[in-house]
């Protein structure tokens, strides 16, 4: 394996970006998604092209139904793309699209993406959206687009990227500074607006971050990570 | 009122991104309230602007990411005490408002017939002039319906409106009128209370919906998450009481699903049981006469009446009454009755019998920020509107004034609102947006959205918070800010109205209240650095506030059973609306991002569903994703069924929002307004609609709907039982 050499390295070895999502706090309001939309610049999809599948959620609500009335109820998991350690979207594309950057992140190169659609098939996750047709905002809407943020064209495979836009930007204000992101100076848009702060996002390379150490809590578990895709996102159990 | 067009232009250009505009030209010198001067504004380099979310009438603290002079991203303002720099989804799609291709863009005046819903363009000039003969036309027939806002805004718009001797109505569909009235009758106090969720160790809910819509929604959520989780070796517990199983529900330990319109009886129960068996922590003086109001029931009716078995509600009452903390709330179906005001006063009863008042986890009622002018805007309740047409009626000759209010949508069509606007001689809306209400007016004078205006916001019930709204970006379009309309309006009135309304813009207004109120909160800065020290902060908020206490400890008057339309023969099913999680009442409709938001529970976007109980369905033979129509006696609509787990077999649940004959391309003719279905029913004591009162039936018409569901399992809402996967 090529060693990679970054050589705007941080102080004390690279990160590693995680996140750890309670269960037991999350309500499935919505915030995150939205808020993710805004961020991101998540094309709207329209009540034609979304009845089709084709609508983009980085991050969803899931929703699992279990009874029968009246012992009817209902269970909420956000699901973002999982940041896997063994990713299995990497070694499908043909292009080197799907990589995996030193910190962790499994990153999306835009302008390699050819669409062949392998990694949305092979993740178990289902959480990579492709393009089918070309981005359109009704003017002026488009006047709110982060312009820290590619909007994607038509025919590429687009996915969460935990806000690497915000991480690069404590990254390179950090590195001036000499130093690294302290925890909690870096926040994705979904986990900067959660109300009950069910989502909390940090490097799992520090011990002692609040990622690092929730994700030691009892109720922790990985999404199908029976699979072997060492997901960097922990999940904490609902209690009921 | 002078600003013309061009000069607007040139103010644009001269004060390049990132400066703002008053809407008077004199102030033009004196443009200084951008904390960054220009040329600090450099692309690609975002600044920050702290301001106030209106979005709901929660009133949270934002900071909005502005970069080249366009409004990017809403975050919630970490420092602010209501929502500590959460958002929720509508805050954030606020931005889809001020960029809504469908805003008004300038004054129109009607064409043709009222109602045809043709516009032209008129000048400012003109459209003020007409605006001006109609209110001298018609001496003291002026109404303005205004949603509540709390601040310089609501003394500006009383101060105007009882100079002109007219009538002014705070009015909002979500304003919980009927928990105030409770609050009124237990308590002798007119505040929104805080409810302590976040130390509260067994919250028992009578349908509050307070983790999507209910007074609040951010600041609650972020006590939910810390009364789950926040503490080392506590977790609240939360019980939901309520007929449909609704997003709050869904993270309860436990749901009752409750007989609607028992929710009072059902407290009543719980209180009769904490007493008996010598839990209840009441005043010694109190102890006689609930003991005497709670032995008139008897427990076996009680859990006939509500279906909710005996062992239930003795265990409810334990487990509520044997908590360290314990806190009953009540709210959204339990209020939506005839009977809502009295339920909601058992619930208070509950809190009573515990001894919750003013304790951690409990009720508290917190002195509102203090140094306001009569700032106050007092909602009122929907018989407060439907009065209005007597007085129409009487008056004949009266203007009829909206600020951002749309009533023809919010009140059902049985209510016979439309008679108001009918009979108005007159009707001016300053909305921004062609809504139902604004299509029906002669003169539209589009108001400046939120994210443009000045403002303030003084939040009721949590630390004492005033909030400081400040335009983030210049105006768009040729609109003015409704402070300004009627500040220069009185200079043209002239007289005592001048007098008393001598600023010359809403801004130098606002600053003057706001140097009133600094003077006595920060008084070893000059007025210029606290000002620009709140702006920056997004206003001023104060330590805990002093505790207001409770004169009176009051029991319900009488717990009678919720009086429904329709004879249950010919109409079985109860109703059940509610608001949706993206367009709340329908305010939201016009926003793609919450029209492509998916429903929590069933994942359905850009539409409307009838959710009925699976077993119900198959009696009637009605298969998933069929349209159904609902007839009440008032009305019907009809919509797609989506299977609904968690609804009472005899209740019928619709979302509202959607159905609107207005409102823009994203929100016109898109699903059905279940409002059609309602009756006319009042909640007596508070005067609200009884929005669950109504009874209805549903015929199958065997056509397939459309429902576009983005459930990513394809499940939808069928269960999921351990190990079969997507049974129906």
């Amino acid at each position: 394996m090529v060693e990679y050499r970054d050589q705007n390295a941080p102080p004390g070895g690279p990160y590693r970006w995680g996140m750890v999502i309670d269960l037991d706090r999350c309500t499935g309001c919505e915030a995150c998604v939205v808020a993710c939309h805004a961020e991101n610049n998540i094309r709207i999809s329209g009540e034609e092209e979304a009845s089709k599948g084709r609508a983009v959620n980085w991050i969803r609500i899931e929703r699992y139904w279990e009874g029968e009335y009246p012992n009817a109820q209902v269970k909420f998991m956000p699901v973002l793309c999982q940041h896997c350690g063994s990713a299995p979207c990497e070694p499908v594309c043909p292009v080197y699209a799907s990589y995996h950057t030193p910190d962790g992140l499994n990153a999306q190169v835009y302008n390699r993406c050819v669409g062949v659609r392998y990694c949305g098939n092979n993740c178990p996750y289902t959480v990579r959206y492709f393009n089918w047709f070309e981005p359109h905002w009704d003017e002026p809407l488009n006047e709110q687009l982060n312009p820290d943020v590619t909007v994607r064209s038509v025919g590429v495979m687009e996915k969460c990227t935990f806000c690497v836009q915000r991480i690069r930007g404590a990254q390179q204000t950090a590195q001036k500074e000499g130093r690294r992101v302290k925890d909690g100076e870096v926040t994705p848009a979904c986990v900067q607006s959660c109300p009950t702060e069910a989502l909390v996002f940090g490097d799992r390379n520090d011990p002692n971050s609040r990622v690092s150490r929730l994700s030691k809590d009892d109720r922790g578990f990985g999404l199908l990570e029976e699979l072997g895709t060492e997901p960097s996102i922990t999940y904490l159990k609902r209690i009921k | 009122m002078d600003l013309k067009r061009r000069d607007f232009l040139k103010v644009l250009g001269a004060t390049a991104a990132g400066s703002l505009l008053p809407g008077c030209a004199g102030e033009t010198k004196k443009l200084i309230p951008y904390l960054l001067p220009d040329e600090e504004i450099v692309p690609g380099v975002a600044n920050w602007y702290a301001s106030v979310c209106r979005e709901c009438e929660a009133g949270c603290g934002i900071l909005v990411r502005v970069m080249e002079g366009r409004a990017r991203k809403v975050e919630g303002n970490p420092t602010h005490p209501v929502n500590r720099g959460k958002l929720c989804a509508r805050g954030q799609a606020s931005l889809q408002g001020l960029y809504n291709p469908d805003r008004l863009q300038g004054p129109l005046q009607r064409e043709g017939a009222r109602g045809e819903g043709r516009f032209k363009p008129i000048s400012w000039e003109d459209g003020m002039s007409r605006w001006v003969s109609e209110l001298e036309k018609h001496p003291g027939g002026a109404v303005l319906i205004s949603r509540p806002v709390p601040g310089t805004l609501a003394r500006l718009f009383s101060t105007f409106i009882k100079e002109i001797s007219g009538r002014l109505l705070f009015y909002h569909p979500s304003a919980e009128r009927a928990l105030a009235a409770a609050n009124h009758r237990s308590f002798g106090i007119d505040l929104l209370p805080e409810y302590d969720l976040a130390n509260t160790t067994y919250l028992l809910s009578f349908g509050a919906p307070f983790l999507s819509d209910w007074l609040s929604p951010v600041h609650y959520g972020f006590a939910y998450g810390r009364m789950r989780q926040g503490r080392p070796t506590v977790r609240g517990r939360f019980i939901q009481v309520e007929p449909r199983l609704s997003l709050t529900a869904a993270s309860a330990d436990r749901w009752v699903p409750i007989r609607p319109g028992t929710e009072g009886l059902l407290a009543v129960g719980i209180g009769q049981v904490i007493l008996q068996e010598g839990r209840a922590r009441l005043a010694k003086g109190d102890r006689g006469r609930f003991e005497k109001f709670y032995s008139a029931f008897s427990l076996d009716q009680i859990a006939a009446e509500t279906e909710v078995p005996r062992e239930g509600i003795i265990r409810l009452a334990r487990g509520f009454s044997e908590a360290a903390a314990p806190l009953a709330i009540g709210g959204g179906s339990a209020a939506a009755q005839t009977n809502g005001t009295n339920t909601l006063m058992a619930i208070n009863a509950l809190n009573l019998l515990v001894g919750n008042l003013g304790a951690p986890g409990g009720i508290r009622f917190l002195q509102p920020v203090e140094g306001f002018h009569s700032a106050q805007a007092h909602p009122v309740s929907e018989q407060a509107l439907l009065d209005l047409r007597g007085f129409f009626k009487k008056q004949k000759r009266s203007v009829l004034m909206l600020y951002q209010s749309n009533p023809l949508y919010a009140l059902p069509s049985s209510t016979r609102f439309r008679e108001v606007f009918e009979d108005a001689a007159f009707v001016v809306s300053f909305n921004s947006f062609m809504d139902e209400s604004t299509a029906l007016a002669d003169l539209i004078l589009p108001d400046h959205f939120f994210l443009e205006s000045w403002g303030d916001f003084l939040n009721e019930g949590i630390v004492p918070t005033a909030g400081l709204a400040q335009p983030v970006v210049i105006p768009r379009y040729d609109t003015r800010p409704v402070g300004d309309l009627f500040l220069s309006v009185a200079k043209r009135i002239g007289g005592r109205m001048e007098e008393r309304l001598p600023w010359i813009d809403f801004r130098t207004m606002l600053r003057e209240q706001w140097k009133t109120f600094l003077a006595r909160r920060e008084r070893d800065k000059s007025f210029e650095a606290a000002w620009v020290e709140r702006l920056q902060q997004g206003g001023w908020w104060g330590p805990e506030g002093r505790l207001v206490s409770v004169s009176r400890r009051a029991l319900p008057d009488a717990v009678e059973p919720a009086r429904f339309e329709g004879d249950p023969k010919e109409y079985p099913f109860y109703l059940s609306l509610f608001e949706s999680m993206g367009l709340h009442g329908g305010e939201g409709a016009n926003r793609p991002w919450l029209q492509e938001l998916p429903d929590p529970m069933t994942s359905v976007v850009w539409g409307s569903w009838v959710e009925i109980n699976p077993k119900t369905a198959r009696e009637y033979g009605i298969q998933e994703r069929e349209i159904v129509r609902v007839i009440s006696p008032y009305g019907e609509i009809e919509a797609s069924v989506i299977y609904f787990p968690g609804n009472r077999p005899d209740l019928i649940s619709i979302p509202l929002g959607q159905g609107h004959t207005a409102y823009g391309r994203y929100a016109k003719g898109r699903g059905v307004n279940p409002l059609t279905l309602l009756a006319p029913m009042i909640d007596p004591l508070s005067g609200t609609l009884a929005t669950g009162a109504t009874r209805v039936r549903i015929e199958r018409t065997g056509r397939r709907g459309r429902p576009v569901l983005v459930d990513q399992t394809g499940e939808g809402t069928r269960r999921h039982p351990e190990g079969k996967k997507g049974e129906t």
